[in-house]
């Protein structure tokens, strides 16, 4: 398993694949954050109106913003991560060398989604470092015990959303495409946009944990997280499951 | 001694008819096999069976042994093959692309280092995979399939792209590990490689083994297609007489 692991993780770490999208969920949320507080400062009406809470200079408006943004991104970065991580084996053709090894193809999977998860933490903590540098550049002051509670959502609506992007993995496997992967990665983002907007609300695993982090954790009720933490937990179990009685039969 | 590879009855056939069909063989330890066919005749099909990339839909694969499906660990790490694309990934450097193969492969990196020395791959071990050329890739390809030492060899084409010194160098390291008791199928177009390096040469056809190709004769292509052409009537003849 051990070996398995480390091959993944020496892929993930030498991919630009792995850093651009690293970049983008961290870089993005925190870039697009400082134009949303900054055209508001300005006065914008429209921007006002459109991003609602996140719209007041205070901690609590930065954390609000960062979790409306947050939801999107995140599953949005971390699908396309997922998919490139096991479609990538099937467009390159090195599937082929991952048959006939001491490793079995289910440690591969599993080696695979470990080194995400690991990869996913690590999101999470410069995600929030980030937002937390953010709020005392923009003098909010030191953050309070309601500030960390919300820094702490944060983190882990981050690591929600990279469970919540886990059926990228099976749709890749599945297809033996990195692009349907892709594709599935874009309907989890409107699924879960749809489903909120539909009034679906927190029983939607696919939007619980944006709609608890919004809401100073109101929004979505411990069973309903629960839910959406099942999500990545049958998905890893299915993905496994395929890679195992995997065939190039196609 | 046992035989480290062995079909028996080996039936796996996809929808439009193409694949393997009744193929019964052996490989036993010290042995080089070369499988020859047209394109389409069903030796990749056959050596992705060998290696589980496909199960049988009739038939038994044993591999060192034991039925392809439950080959241990300890088995598979005594497997050393190369399959149409080498396992070797675009963002790495060669020497990281061997390391790679070694860890998967249950050996240790020295074997990586071992493996640019005897596939002279040193003027490009820190170099990335993506920008070497097609030749280079297959030696690394091949250097990812055997660095670990296998008892059980199967290459698939491993001539391609692969300049004279290259070709020289993999029939050498063919004979020697063989002569160290591996065995070793190798599928080739090339008819007078192949002779340089068998002991058996087996003839596959339309998803059928059809036979031995006595290498010892003057013109091989020749006895070639003409083993390929009798097939092609008597199949014929067959379906004609339904």
């Amino acid at each position: 398993m051990r070996a398995a692991i480390r091959a993944e993780a020496l892929k993930l770490t030498h991919s630009l694949v792995g850093l651009i999208a690293t970049l983008a969920i961290v870089a993005g949320v925190i870039a697009l954050l400082g134009g949303i507080t900054a055209g508001v400062a300005a006065g914008n009406p429209e921007l006002v109106a459109k991003v609602g809470p996140a719209a007041v200079p205070t901690w609590g408006g930065l954390l609000a913003g960062a979790a409306q943004i947050t939801a999107v991104a995140a599953i949005l970065g971390f699908g396309i991560v997922l998919a490139w991580m096991f479609g990538r084996e099937f467009a390159e053709g090195t599937i082929t060398g991952l048959f006939a090894l001491p490793v079995s193809r289910t440690r591969i999977a599993l080696a695979k989604l470990i080194v995400y998860l690991l990869w996913a933490v690590v999101v999470g903590i410069a995600l929030t470092a980030g937002v937390l540098v953010l709020g005392v550049a923009l003098g909010y002051g030191l953050p309070g015990i309601d500030t960390r509670a919300a820094l702490g959502r944060l983190f882990a609506l981050v690591l929600l959303s990279a469970g919540l992007a886990v059926p990228v993995a099976w749709v890749a496997t599945l297809s033996r495409s990195l692009l349907a992967a892709v594709g599935a990665t874009v309907a989890l983002v409107v699924l879960a946009q749809v489903g909120a907007l539909a009034g679906a609300g927190g029983w939607l695993p696919l939007a619980a944990p944006a709609l608890w982090a919004m809401s100073n954790g109101a929004g979505a009720t411990s069973m309903q997280l629960a839910l959406a933490v099942l999500v990545p937990g049958v998905f890893t179990v299915a993905v496994c499951a395929s890679w195992s009685r995997l065939q190039l039969d196609r | 001694m046992s035989d480290v590879l062995e079909f028996e009855n080996v039936s796996r056939t996809f929808r439009g008819g193409a694949g393997v069909t009744d193929a019964t063989f052996v490989i036993e330890p010290g042995e080089i096999v070369a499988l020859i066919g047209l394109n389409g005749a069903g030796k990749t099909t056959l050596m992705r069976l060998a290696l589980g990339m496909l199960r049988p839909q009739a038939g038994t694969v044993n591999v060192l042994g034991v039925p392809a499906d439950e080959a241990s660990s300890a088995q598979w790490a005594r497997v050393g093959a190369l399959i149409e694309v080498p396992l070797a990934y675009p963002e790495l450097t060669v020497r990281k692309n061997l390391h790679l193969a070694a860890l998967l492969h249950g050996a240790t990196s020295e074997r990586a280092q071992n493996a640019i020395g005897t596939w002279q791959l040193a003027p490009v071990a820190d170099r990335r995979f993506r920008h070497l050329s097609l030749g280079n890739r297959q030696r690394v390809g091949l250097a990812s399939a055997m660095q670990h030492d296998p008892s059980l060899i199967l290459l698939d084409e491993p001539s391609n792209a692969l300049d004279p010194a290259s070709v020289i160098r993999l029939r050498e390291e063919l004979i020697r590990r063989a002569r160290a008791g591996a065995s070793i199928l190798v599928s080739s177009h090339h008819l007078d490689e192949v002779a340089r390096i068998a002991d058996r040469v087996l003839l596959m056809n339309a998803g059928r083994l059809i036979g031995s190709l006595d290498t010892s004769g003057q013109d091989l292509e020749r006895a070639f297609f003409d083993r390929i052409r009798e097939d092609d009537e008597r199949r014929q003849g067959t379906q004609a007489t339904r």
